[in-house]
């Protein structure tokens, strides 16, 4: 088929192998974006040029030698700073590791950067993942490049910030309850959360380790699927990693006659802007179209994946941030009687409200007297939404949501109301509890001009099938008219 | 009734290794309140007689034990100013 929306990364890629330009001409322009737009978006906090420039050239010599780019090669890039990345400050976006330098690579970076992978610079986050605004972050939030009034949603708000803003051909983000998708989806960009198991987590500051995911957020869905294939890999140092079945950049044809697309009625059920729902039933009137058969089912379970979600993801962050005491790298407090007083204040110091309350909720619900009614409920609640994910996989092939149940929040709305805020997850969360391939791929926009986001789930290590599915979408005629909405901001292409 | 107490949340601040402020707790008990209160909603679920067994279809992946260099103790004690004698210092104190 004729690609109507042609990937950004081969079409850069295409550009420095004919000469048009450099790839330091290249990584030159987008500095130059960033030192000109990122003020008012905030979605880098860290640029790391010389770095960039000293790759670019070396990519620029292998292009004069002749020889052909690596996948990736060459395309400037960013990284969510809980991604570690030897000798570059990695914070988390906490006060609490300022200052910390990683003396490793997280292996998805060891990867990209044997493929010279140019990194701009890392990329905005709430503190330690924790969060749906990126507002959450020591450093303040990152805006939403279709309205700076707006968010640009989180964790990784910052990397959907930088690629929707054209301040970045692509980012890595990391998906525990929503991050990469939900600020995807408010940023108008593609955000494919992976498999757990399908890319190491080595190397990425762990929020809740049976949740975590990194993947890629990108300008279309082929560019998601070559980061995927890049850096789903098996890993020595994980052993929860087992890398992609195969390759799914190939199989991306747009064919999508006969696929089952599943649509739970849970899902839409929240719902919050009646401009969303319409987007989400245009979509699967489109699907049937193309020729999918849609499937309709209940999955009453889903009601109860938000509690289970913050209860798990919350014991698990208790136990992870325990290392953080002050005594081997990051922030230590000033004065100090003892030990425990030291680890208690730089604690105190360091953390921001939101990861306290989640230590604090996560400590609740594994203390004594309540281990049973909250942390084990909720694990076995946990085994029967995976089994009923499984049921609904032999009726269908991809299941259908929202990514959010409504557009980017306006900036501030997140710290009002804990409970609140968390109910904007409620479609995001059963795809980490579950271990799921999910991504969200535009598919309108609001009356204020604002990205609408769907959501495409598969089963596990499904991604060629959950992305071949969201390319017949991006690859229609009204695609650019309806859903896909230009920003005037960072590098013109 | 409140679903959780002052007192409670000192106890579960302290197992956290948190400090909080006569200021803080206030509105910290609040906070806590209704997020105890939202994950509580599990409860109005009858009690499966399932066992979480894992996530479907994940197993670990193994690989032989083999020795290979770790990292050099000065590398580690970069993030430390260098560290003393090979350690991590912490002021002594009375």
């Amino acid at each position: 088929m004729e690609q109507k929306r042609p990937g950004l990364i081969r079409s850069l890629q295409r550009r420095l192998e004919q000469k048009e330009l450099s790839c330091r001409e290249l990584t030159e322009e987008y500095l130059k974006a960033i030192e000109r737009d990122n003020p008012a978006l905030n979605a880098y906090i860290l640029t790391t040029r010389l770095a960039a420039l000293e790759t670019a050239e070396r990519v620029d010599a292998r292009l004069a030698a002749g020889e052909k780019l690596l996948p990736l090669e060459g395309i400037p890039m960013t990284l969510k700073d809980n991604i570690s990345t030897d000798g570059i400050e990695t914070t988390c976006c906490s006060k609490i590791l300022k200052g910390y330098t990683p003396i490793y690579d997280a292996s998805v970076w060891g990867l990209l950067k044997k493929n010279n992978a140019v990194l701009l610079g890392k990329t905005n986050m709430d503190e330690f993942a924790m969060g749906s605004s990126s507002e959450n972050s020591c450093f303040g939030g990152s805006k939403n490049p279709h309205n700076t009034e707006r968010v640009a949603g989180g964790s990784s708000g910052g990397g959907a910030s930088a690629v929707a803003g054209n301040l970045a051909a692509y980012a890595l983000g990391s998906d525990t309850g929503g991050s990469i998708r939900q600020p995807a989806s408010f940023c108008g960009v593609v955000g494919l959360k992976p498999t757990y198991g399908a890319v190491s987590r080595y190397g990425l500051i762990a929020y809740a380790s049976s949740l975590d995911q990194i993947g890629p957020i990108a300008a279309t869905v082929e560019d998601a699927a070559a980061v995927f294939d890049a850096i789903s890999l098996p890993d020595p140092m994980d052993s929860t990693c087992r890398g992609k079945q195969s390759a799914v950049s190939g199989i991306l044809t747009g064919e999508i006659e006969g696929l089952r697309i599943g649509v739970a009625k849970e899902y839409f059920d929240g719902i919050k802007q009646p401009e969303v729902a319409a987007a989400l039933e245009k979509a699967v009137r489109t699907y049937e179209k193309l020729g999918a058969k849609i499937v309709s089912f209940e999955l009453p379970i889903l009601k109860y994946a938000l509690p289970v979600y913050y209860i798990l993801a919350c014991a698990e962050a208790t136990s992870n941030l325990g290392r953080y005491d002050g005594i081997r790298y990051g922030y230590r407090t000033e004065n100090y009687k003892n030990i425990n007083e030291m680890i208690c204040k730089t604690r105190s110091e360091g953390f921001g409200a939101e990861v306290k309350r989640r230590i604090m909720l996560g400590n609740y619900v594994l203390s004594s007297g309540y281990y049973d009614a909250y942390y084990k409920k909720a694990q076995n609640l946990r085994g029967t939404i995976v089994k009923a994910f499984q049921s609904a996989f032999e009726q269908c092939d991809v299941i259908l949501a929202p990514t959010v149940p409504m557009t980017a929040f306006p900036v501030g709305f997140t710290g009002q109301d804990q409970v609140e805020t968390y109910l904007t997850d409620i479609c995001t969360v059963p795809v980490n509890i579950a271990g799921l391939p999910g991504v969200s791929v535009p598919c309108g926009r609001d009356g204020k001009g604002l990205p609408i986001g769907m959501q495409l789930i598969g089963n596990s290590f499904r991604e060629g099938i959950i992305l071949n599915a969201a390319y017949a979408f991006e690859q229609r005629d009204e695609y650019l008219s309806e859903c896909f909405s230009k920003v005037e901001m960072g590098v013109k292409f | 009734m409140a679903v959780v107490t002052k007192e409670e949340i000192l106890k579960i601040a302290n197992l956290s290794k948190l400090w909080v402020s006569e200021e803080e707790l206030e509105a910290l008990t609040r906070d806590m309140g209704e997020i105890i209160e939202f994950a509580n909603t599990i409860n109005a679920v009858s009690d499966s007689a399932e066992e979480f067994d894992g996530i479907h279809r994940l197993s670990n992946v193994f690989r032989p034990d083999e020795v290979i260099p770790s990292y050099p103790r000065e590398k580690i004690l970069k993030n430390v100013d260098g560290g003393e004698d090979g350690y991590f210092p912490v002021k002594k104190r009375g």
